[in-house]
């Protein structure tokens, strides 16, 4: 964790010189034919957790983490058409007790991002995107499954203002996310107060909202944002129980991002913490991530 | 323009492939039972062998009004009211019920075990505090329905509605009061009719025991069992199927026999199951046999062992010194060649087990929250008995075999487990992908009830000896591939079971029902 923090570190000092596109949640775009592949490590530990609304901590788990590497390719379509593809192999430990860990490759996942209105600094964008499970995980072994094994459908609509002059931005968006229905191994489950004789979970949908300020300059970007996800509906973990698919499971975080890329390699680092929660883990999380932009020739 | 094209293109494609991804119904589908005419009525169900009653005249029924009195034709107008018209919400309850009074009341049982299965969280200071009868919702609640709790839970219930069934068939065929459909034809049911007699009602009888047991092992939902009670009494006056005094007698009855059956629940030892005082001397005596490392809870703070005197627990199909000799023979010592090959099966699978080997552990783990492996038996048999259309009493019958047989599976089970105090896998570093069950290892659990159920339901459905025989060695296979047992506790406990399962079978032989 703390060498994690000595990269981050490291990574924000390195000098400002080119930035190009990232993200389903922001609103900058690659130019047309030029393709930005991403390979981004993620760190992510929680030692306390929401059992309902009790936050509680749990000595047969200890500290519980989750590490991932996820490529992800963005491609500029044209300017204001960006497709973000990703495709993340995850796996969960814990520090204490003897769940047996998890890791595999989780979901692949596409975005579409269009930049529908621009006008001065201000600019409206749409963003779709979904998810296919393409690893055979098991999804009910919480909290050490890597994933949920549902398909998900997400639309969001993103509000960006950036000051020409100083590189200031303010974006905010929201999203409603759809998921599919899973499967589990076992043929029947306890959820919402009753058995149900059947291997199909209704896994909640979910929305999300955010605000991101910060500054991006030619080269180099750095802001702070602050996010809430949460499912729209579910049910609780019952009493020292282990969580479930249908827990609404939600979580309020903030955290730091920034980037740079003074020409075709870049790294991107961002750092976020869970300040409040139901049903879902503290986490405090990191990642680092190496960029590298190909131009293909007009 | 060329631009917008390739933007509208991109567009199409997204749309088409998010309509693919999404089916927008989330609603779940679950199996569906409905009501049957039973292949056979069982009329001389009435002197089959009860297990807590010594024969049905152990309790009183009223001889019912004749059907030609003014009381009978005044009860058929009020059901007529009743019947004549239903909401939604009456029809549902109608269907509901119509599936089966004692195949309905096994899976309320199976959802109440769910509901409280959960072991108790450890307080600041490192205890875990003990489920409190006389205050079933405080935290943690009570009971704290593990396996051996939840299998006694429907022993107890199965036993009371057979005995309860039997006497009430006593009855039926005593009195051979005809349905009121059949005293009047405008009577409208909403139900197919039998040939058996209508009173007492065989609903109400069922609900009446039910509804006594299961208040007993889970005090904190009477509220919810109110409920039930009284819904599936109504049912019966919704469907047209039973006048009020059918219900009354019924449930008078069943009360009675459940009284009984409780106070045999009450003696059977299983107010000392949890007495851990006795786990010292159960090592002492574990190591004067050469057991060189005990078991030890794995938990942080360490958690008592579930129920380590329940294995005193007074049986159903055997005396206390049979128990003593189905007891399985010792395990191989630690450090030996054959407890090393099991350990190293372990250690093999923890690092590289494969989908299949996670699939089996899973579907059988009914671990924490679940109805347990018990009921998991439980459902096997209610469904095996509601596909052959049994009727009431051969359904309790089968439940009753196959529950007792779970029961014994248990005691015995817990009998082995801390009489040899074996230690788990997780003392040698292997981890678990079920979550690891709190007690010795061997023998398996999941092992002793899986070959005790499948060899009851094997000898009651012929035709599927080999798919029930595949279950349980597969239930047992599956603690292998969870991790949290050696080989040897599953082929042990599998042995055993077997064993366990063939007194019920030799029961149901001599029970007068020449089934």
């Amino acid at each position: 964790m703390k060498r994690n923090l000595k990269c981050l570190i490291l990574a924000a000092l390195l000098t400002p010189f080119a930035a190009q596109a990232q993200m389903p949640q922001d609103a900058i775009y690659m130019n047309k034919r030029q393709i930005c592949v991403a390979g981004m490590y993620g760190y992510s530990s929680w030692n306390q957790y929401w059992e309902n609304t009790l936050k509680r901590e749990n000595f047969n788990i200890g500290t519980h983490t989750t590490q991932s590497f996820m490529l992800m390719p963005v491609i500029g379509i044209t300017k204001r058409v960006n497709v973000i593809l990703s495709l993340p192999y995850v796996w969960t430990s814990t520090s204490a007790g003897n769940l047996m860990g998890q890791r595999g490759i989780q979901d692949a996942s596409a975005w579409l991002k269009v930049k529908a209105v621009q006008v001065g600094g201000f600019s409206v964008n749409a963003v779709v995107g979904g998810s296919i499970p393409l690893g055979s995980y098991v999804p009910s072994f919480l909290p050490m499954s890597i994933g949920l094994q549902c398909r998900t459908f997400t639309g969001r609509l993103l509000l960006n203002y950036k000051e020409p002059k100083t590189g200031l931005y303010l974006t905010a968006h929201g999203s409603y996310g759809w998921r599919s229905n899973m499967r589990i191994d076992q043929d029947a489950y306890q959820a919402n107060e009753r058995v149900y004789n059947t291997n199909e979970v209704q896994v909640p949908n979910t929305y999300d909202a955010a605000v991101r300020l910060g500054v991006q300059r030619k080269g180099w970007q750095t802001e702070f944002w602050a996010e809430r996800s949460a499912c729209l509906n579910g049910d609780n973990i019952r009493r020292n129980d282990m969580p479930f698919p249908t827990n609404n499971m939600q979580a309020t975080s903030v955290g730091w991002y920034a980037k740079v890329q003074p020409h075709n390699i870049g790294v991107n680092a961002r750092v976020g913490y869970v300040v409040d929660g139901l049903n879902v883990g503290q986490s405090t999380s990191y990642m680092l991530g190496l960029l590298y932009q190909i131009n293909f020739k007009k | 323009m060329k631009k917008y094209s390739k933007l509208l293109t991109i567009s199409c494609v997204l749309v088409g492939l998010s309509a693919a991804v999404i089916s927008c119904d989330k609603s779940i589908t679950e199996p569906l039972r409905v009501g049957y005419t039973p292949t056979s009525v069982d009329d001389k169900a009435g002197t089959w062998k009860t297990y807590v009653l010594t024969a049905p005249t152990d309790v009183t029924v009223a001889t019912p009004t004749a059907v030609t009195s003014s009381e009978y034709l005044a009860e058929v107008a009020d059901l007529k009211s009743k019947s004549a018209s239903l909401t939604q919400e009456q029809q549902e309850a109608v269907v509901y019920w119509g599936a089966g009074a004692v195949y309905r009341w096994n899976e309320i049982a199976r959802e109440l075990a769910a509901r409280y299965n959960v072991p108790p969280a450890s307080t600041p200071d490192g205890k875990y505090p003990v489920p409190d009868a006389a205050n079933p919702l405080a935290d943690p609640r009570f009971p704290f329905a593990n396996p051996p709790y939840t299998a006694r839970a429907f022993a107890y219930l199965s036993v009371a509605q057979y005995d309860a069934l039997v006497a009430a068939w006593n009855f039926k065929y005593k009195f051979k009061r005809s349905a009121p459909s059949k005293a009047d034809a405008s009577v409208r049911v909403a139900l197919p009719s039998s040939a058996l007699p209508s009173y007492p009602s065989e609903d109400a009888v069922v609900a009446a025991a039910s509804y006594t047991v299961l208040k007993a092992m889970f005090p904190g939902e009477v509220p919810f069992l109110d409920a039930k009670l009284a819904e599936h009494r109504n049912s019966r006056l919704w469907a047209g199927m039973n006048v009020m005094s059918d219900l009354n007698a019924g449930g008078n009855l069943g009360s009675q026999v459940a009284a009984k059956v409780m106070a045999r629940a009450r003696a059977d030892g299983m107010s000392a199951a949890n007495n851990q005082t006795l786990t010292a001397a159960m090592i002492t005596d574990a190591k004067a046999r050469g057991l060189s490392e005990v078991w030890v809870s794995q938990e942080t703070p360490a958690r008592p062992p579930m129920l380590p005197n329940y294995g005193a627990v007074m049986n159903w199909n055997f005396d206390a010194a049979t128990k003593v000799k189905l007891r399985p023979g010792p395990p191989p010592a630690l450090g030996s060649a054959e407890f090393t090959t099991a350990l190293n099966e372990l250690k093999a699978i923890n690092k590289n087990q494969t989908r299949e080997q996670a699939r089996i552990a899973n579907y059988w783990a009914d671990g924490a929250g679940t109805y347990t492996p018990p009921g998991h038996w439980m459902r096997t048999a209610a469904n095996a008995a509601h596909d052959a259309k049994y009727s009431e009493v051969r359904m309790a019958r089968t439940l009753a075999l196959v529950a007792t047989a779970l029961m014994d599976a248990g005691v015995c089970c817990w009998d082995t487990k801390m009489f040899y105090y074996y230690p788990r896998p997780q003392q040698f570093g292997v981890k678990t992908s079920v979550g690891l069950p709190n007690f010795p290892s061997y023998t398996s659990g999941h092992s002793t009830f899986s070959a005790a159920a499948a060899v009851v339901l094997a000898s009651i459905f012929p035709d599927q000896a080999d798919d029930f025989w595949k279950k349980a060695q597969e239930a047992s296979d599956s603690r292998v591939y969870g991790m949290i047992h050696y080989r040897f506790d599953c082929t042990a406990g599998l042995a055993c079971g077997k064993n366990i399962g063939a007194y019920a079978v030799e029961r149901g032989k001599a029970d007068g029902s020449g089934l």
